[in-house]
């Protein structure tokens, strides 16, 4: 379980999050996690996937601590151990605020921790530079398509330089073309940085595309069912999706889910 | 939005250089604009013409009914009292207006602060609301004594209720998924509140703020009936009082559409204020209106 597969980590690997016999069990008796033991390491692009009810939109949550496990424990490793300070989080929302320019929108994180304006501003042009939106840093969120606005929200998730970022389905709602725009965007993002990615989708191809690892789960009760590593090296291209290895990985990854 | 009322040669041009469906777009809404002003114009100029008519075919006496010839008659050579009383009508309604929305917009964060002080006085905001008003003002003149402070205070009492309650449901609507964005990093309660809760419930705030801004001069001019004094120190109610005591109906008249013209310069000045600061995001500011 613990091969490298990302290549870019070639210097020594640690542990970005461990995650050691995690249980979640809700007030009413469902348990939404039984027994989860994963580690991630740094600079890996790890995805869960799974039916509804798998919970991991849940797991991902306990990872960046916005949920509480019942049991069992959430290692946040090395310089990354500060608190979630270091890590972001993209919902399924883009969840701009509407009444704050694209630029003020990036800035918030700032804003809340106190820096000085000057540096709020500078970065958040940088963080919007990352997604190719400083064109529309001066607009407004409705003026923004629904790819434009998931661009903002990762602009902000990026802005505080995290050295994690969970993203919960955050494509699910965007047509077929502007989705894989985001994914390449997102692989350039995440391969010119040292981010540790941990995503959630209910998509095969999406998971198999972006990722170094796929965690299949099942649900009732929430599983890990496999893992199963993507060898294909980055930057992944077009030709990717067409080859017999990415069906062979689809095909794969839905056997183990179905 | 900018091409209300008067159109300068310059913006002409600039429209006339973006093509021909531009100044089409143009004259399209300009004229759907002076239909919507033209209208309502032509509506009450008939009503005029009529009363006017009426009036003076059934030859009615003066104290009873007044032509709109009267009515302006005594406008004018009343004017310089119309507009004194106006003047301290508006001034009572102004300062209970702008207390209504500090003391309500406080009432309501305390609401939001703390479930203890909601359940305790969510029943009694209510209640303010169902006394009727006419009943507590000579109660409120008994403490405060006739004069300013007395109107001011009734017209608060009048106005504030609408404040308290849209704050409330603004404050207390907020996002949740922006809530959960805002404890994700780290915000404190200052922050959500000032930062999230706060410019959320605007929209709500400026709907309260509409309502109570009529409602304050209502408030005002009932205070002055109950506790205006004369001397030049009485405003609209006062005179109307005074006009309806001397049987000065024509005078009465013209107080009255002062009052009407009052309550609508101040709605029209919140509304302005309203689209203003809501032009950017909000859905009741940017959609134009549709028919």
């Amino acid at each position: 379980m613990n091969m490298t597969v990302d290549e870019k980590t070639t210097v020594q690997a640690a542990e970005a999050i461990r995650i050691h016999d995690v249980t979640k069990r809700y007030e009413n008796g469902t348990v939404a996690l039984s027994s989860i033991h994963l580690t991630i390491e740094e600079g890996e692009f790890v995805t869960l996937v799974g039916p509804s009810g798998c919970g991991k939109s849940t797991l991902l949550r306990i990872m960046a601590g916005l949920d509480q496990a019942t049991s069992g424990q959430v290692h946040i490793q090395s310089h990354a151990a500060k608190g979630n300070e270091q890590a972001s989080f993209v919902f399924q929302e883009a969840n701009l605020m509407p009444w704050r320019t694209v630029l003020a929108n990036v800035a918030l994180p700032l804003e809340i921790s106190g820096a000085p304006v000057a540096e709020r501003k500078a970065r958040a042009l940088a963080a919007l530079e990352k997604v190719g939106l400083t064109a529309y840093a001066d607009s407004y969120p409705r003026q923004l398509s629904g790819g434009m606005k998931m661009r903002v929200s990762i602009a902000r998730a990026l802005v505080s330089e995290p050295k994690l970022l969970f993203m919960d389905e955050p494509f699910g709602a965007l047509d077929e073309m502007t989705r894989h725009r985001l994914h390449e965007e997102l692989l350039n993002i995440w391969m010119n940085s040292r981010l540790t990615i941990v995503f959630v989708t209910h998509s095969v191809f999406e998971a198999v595309y972006l990722s170094g690892r796929v965690v299949a789960m099942e649900a009732r009760p929430g599983k890990i069912k496999e893992i199963i590593p993507i060898e294909e090296s980055y930057p992944r291209t077009n030709a990717f999706m067409t080859s017999p290895a990415f069906g062979e990985k689809v095909r794969a990854i839905t056997n183990t889910l179905t | 939005m900018q091409a209300n009322g008067q159109v300068t040669n310059a913006s002409v041009k600039v429209l006339a250089q973006e093509g021909i469906s531009a100044q089409a777009g143009f004259l399209k809404k300009h004229r759907q604009l002076i239909y919507k002003t033209a209208t309502p114009m032509a509506f009450i100029l008939l009503l005029l013409a009529l009363w006017q008519l009426g009036v003076r075919i059934f030859d009615t006496p003066k104290y009873l009914l007044p032509a709109p010839s009267d009515i302006w008659q005594a406008a004018r050579k009343g004017f310089p009292d119309l507009m004194q009383a106006a003047g301290n009508t508006f001034i009572a309604a102004l300062l209970g207006f702008l207390l209504s929305v500090a003391l309500g917009t406080a009432v309501a964060l305390l609401m939001m602060a703390s479930k203890w002080i909601r359940w305790g006085i969510q029943p009694y905001a209510v209640v303010l609301q169902t006394i009727p008003v006419v009943a507590i003002a000579p109660l409120v003149v008994i403490w405060l004594g006739p004069g300013m402070n007395s109107i001011v205070f009734i017209s608060l009492i009048v106005a504030i209720f609408p404040i308290i309650s849209n704050t409330n449901l603004g404050l207390s609507s907020t996002d949740r998924n922006l809530i959960q964005l805002m404890r994700m990093y780290k915000s404190g309660t200052w922050m959500m509140t000032w930062k999230l809760r706060f410019p959320y419930a605007l929209p709500y705030m400026l709907g309260g703020m509409k309502i109570s801004s009529g409602m304050a001069v209502i408030g005002a001019i009932i205070g002055e009936f109950v506790a205006g004094i004369g001397g030049g120190k009485g405003g609209l109610g006062m005179a109307i009082t005074s006009a309806a005591v001397q049987m000065q109906t024509s005078f009465l008249f013209a107080c009255t559409i002062a009052a009407s013209l009052l309550g609508m310069a101040f709605y029209l000045t919140v509304a302005a204020i309203s689209h203003y600061s809501l032009r950017h995001w909000h859905e009741s500011a940017i959609r134009p209106d549709k028919d």
